[in-house]
């Protein structure tokens, strides 16, 4: 036993014991304290992605409301700007109008010195220039062209567009219909012919023809608009298919610096007056195609006669008064008819009067006249001398000036 | 949006001008004076694509001899452009003209003395 007690061995493995005993206990209170605090961070864990979630949801909303106000203040900034245009170019608006009416009749008081009449000219184009831009903003935020009293024939539809671009001396046209637009729809229809010639000439070298071609189809009259340009990229074309196709108010921030209004526009005058645009087609010079189809709703015959096309402009026919004409006189340029024994020319006498002016309320008094079969034309005749003379001396007076 | 009620109507000239001319220069005003007088030639017919204006040109000279002024007025142009259209049709052969008549001369008064003296004598 002493032996045992005093063997090393033994002492060793009792310390070696309680050593393990004491590793095993320390471990186990280790790992009871482990397992505690992971329970409580597992807890804490919970808790805190719960209120993540929660704090993300509370983003979400904040985010949604944020986004819904800042399209209502943009919705109002824009409606505010454009309430703010829309008045300010309807000012620009009228006051072109007043310029073009007062140019119209300063090209009639001027117009028989060329001089005066091609500068005068000059202004008048830059001025409806100035309207159609006018015009086109004033469209884009909401507001009005202005209405034009009677029906158009589309030949001259066409011809008032080009004469609101810079370079309409380029522009042919070609009607092979003889149909008109009705009133309401003049100048939308004619602004948006402007637009697509401005585009045309603006996108295509300065020498090149632009062409339209007015063709009446099944469903109304079509205007084709060619130009021998480099066409549009793919980008080009849908931002002028979403613009042409967009039936709400349109952003006008969005238009680009400096703005590109066009299709614009054109999009809003088609929605609003119910006709049609594209410009997606190709054009047979290798340019853009654009088409404005303007549907029978929008189109008049009453101007125009079937057979004979574009006789007369919408602003005359309100005026047809009889027009007061000489009646044909027997009169050719040399009434030499032998010499006389000095050598010099015999002339017959002058069998009627030069100038045979008949009274403007009685034209079939001028029919009759032609026909001359009764003595009451002879009469009348002198009466129409009489007055012929008379008109001529006031007309002497009146111009005298001129002649100083 | 305001109604299409409200719409203002708009009233100056449709075509302006410088499109019917086409932008070209105009003649001076001694080729066609205010008062020459054009009527169109016989036998003929109008030109093939004539605009409106010419058209118009065309109905109104038919009639007879028509002072450049009366044509300008009837068509509602100024005058130079009523010039060039009729310079057109006439350097194409459509339209005969003649000049104006010339202006009376003013008389001294001696002798409308002698004129007033031989018909008093004639008369009394």
């Amino acid at each position: 036993m002493t032996s045992l007690i005093k063997d090393p061995l033994l002492w060793i493995l009792l310390v070696v014991l309680a050593a393990a005993v004491l590793a095993v206990l320390r471990a186990r209170r280790t790992n009871l304290a482990l397992r505690r605090t992971r329970k409580d961070l597992e807890a804490r864990l919970g808790q805190t992605q719960g209120r993540i979630g929660q704090l993300e949801a509370h983003i979400d909303t904040l985010d949604t409301r944020h986004r819904g106000e800042l399209a209502d203040v943009r919705a109002d900034a824009e409606s505010a700007t454009k309430a703010v245009l829309k008045s300010a170019m309807g000012t620009l608006q009228s006051l072109a109008e007043e310029q073009q009416l007062l140019l119209d009749q300063l090209l009639k008081k001027y117009g028989n010195d060329s001089e005066v009449l091609a500068d005068l000219m000059s202004v008048d184009h830059t001025g409806s220039q100035f309207g159609r831009r006018a015009k086109g903003i004033s469209v884009l935020c909401g507001g009005w062209l202005g209405r034009r009293e009677g029906a158009a024939t589309v030949y001259d539809v066409t011809r008032s567009a080009q004469g609101r671009i810079k370079d309409f001396n380029r522009v042919s046209i070609h009607a092979q219909a003889s149909v008109a637009v009705v009133g309401k729809a003049v100048e939308p229809v004619a602004v948006v012919l402007a637009e697509l010639l401005d585009n045309a000439t603006t996108y295509s070298a300065p020498g090149t023809p632009v062409e339209v071609n007015i063709q009446a189809v099944p469903t109304g009259v079509c205007f084709i608009v060619d130009d021998a340009g480099l066409g549009m990229d793919q980008e080009t074309k849908d931002r002028a298919a979403a613009l042409l196709s967009a039936d709400g108010p349109v952003d006008i921030t969005g238009l680009g610096d400096p703005p590109r209004f066009g299709f614009a526009v054109c999009g809003m005058l088609a929605n609003r007056y119910g006709f049609h645009v594209s410009v997606g087609s190709v054009s047979p010079y290798g340019g853009v195609r654009a088409v404005i189809r303007v549907p029978e709703s929008l189109l008049s015959a009453d101007v125009v006669a079937p057979a004979e096309p574009e006789q007369q402009e919408p602003v005359e026919a309100g005026q047809e008064d009889a027009p007061q004409r000489l009646a044909p006189v027997p009169v050719g340029p040399s009434r030499v008819v032998g010499t006389t024994s000095g050598g010099l020319p015999k002339r017959r006498r002058r069998q009627g009067p030069i100038a045979v002016v008949p009274s403007p309320p009685d034209p079939a008094a001028l029919e009759e006249e032609t026909s001359e079969s009764s003595g009451e034309v002879t009469a009348s005749r002198l009466g129409a001398f009489a007055r012929g003379t008379q008109l001529g001396r006031t007309t002497n007076t009146t111009e005298g000036p001129d002649h100083q | 949006m305001t109604g299409p009620g409200e719409e203002s109507p708009v009233t100056s000239d449709f075509v302006r001008s410088y499109v019917i001319t086409g932008g070209r220069s105009l003649p001076s005003s001694d080729e066609l004076a205010l008062h020459t007088l054009v009527t169109l030639a016989p036998g003929r017919t109008l030109p093939l694509g004539a605009g409106p204006e010419v058209r118009a040109i065309w109905e109104l000279c038919s009639g007879g001899y028509l002072s450049v002024a009366e044509v300008a007025g009837h068509l509602g142009l100024p005058v130079g452009v009523a010039r060039l259209l009729l310079t057109d049709l006439s350097e194409q052969g459509h339209l005969l003209r003649r000049a104006e008549p010339p202006r009376a001369q003013n008389v001294d008064r001696a002798t409308l003395e002698k004129v007033l003296n031989g018909l008093q004598s004639l008369i009394g």
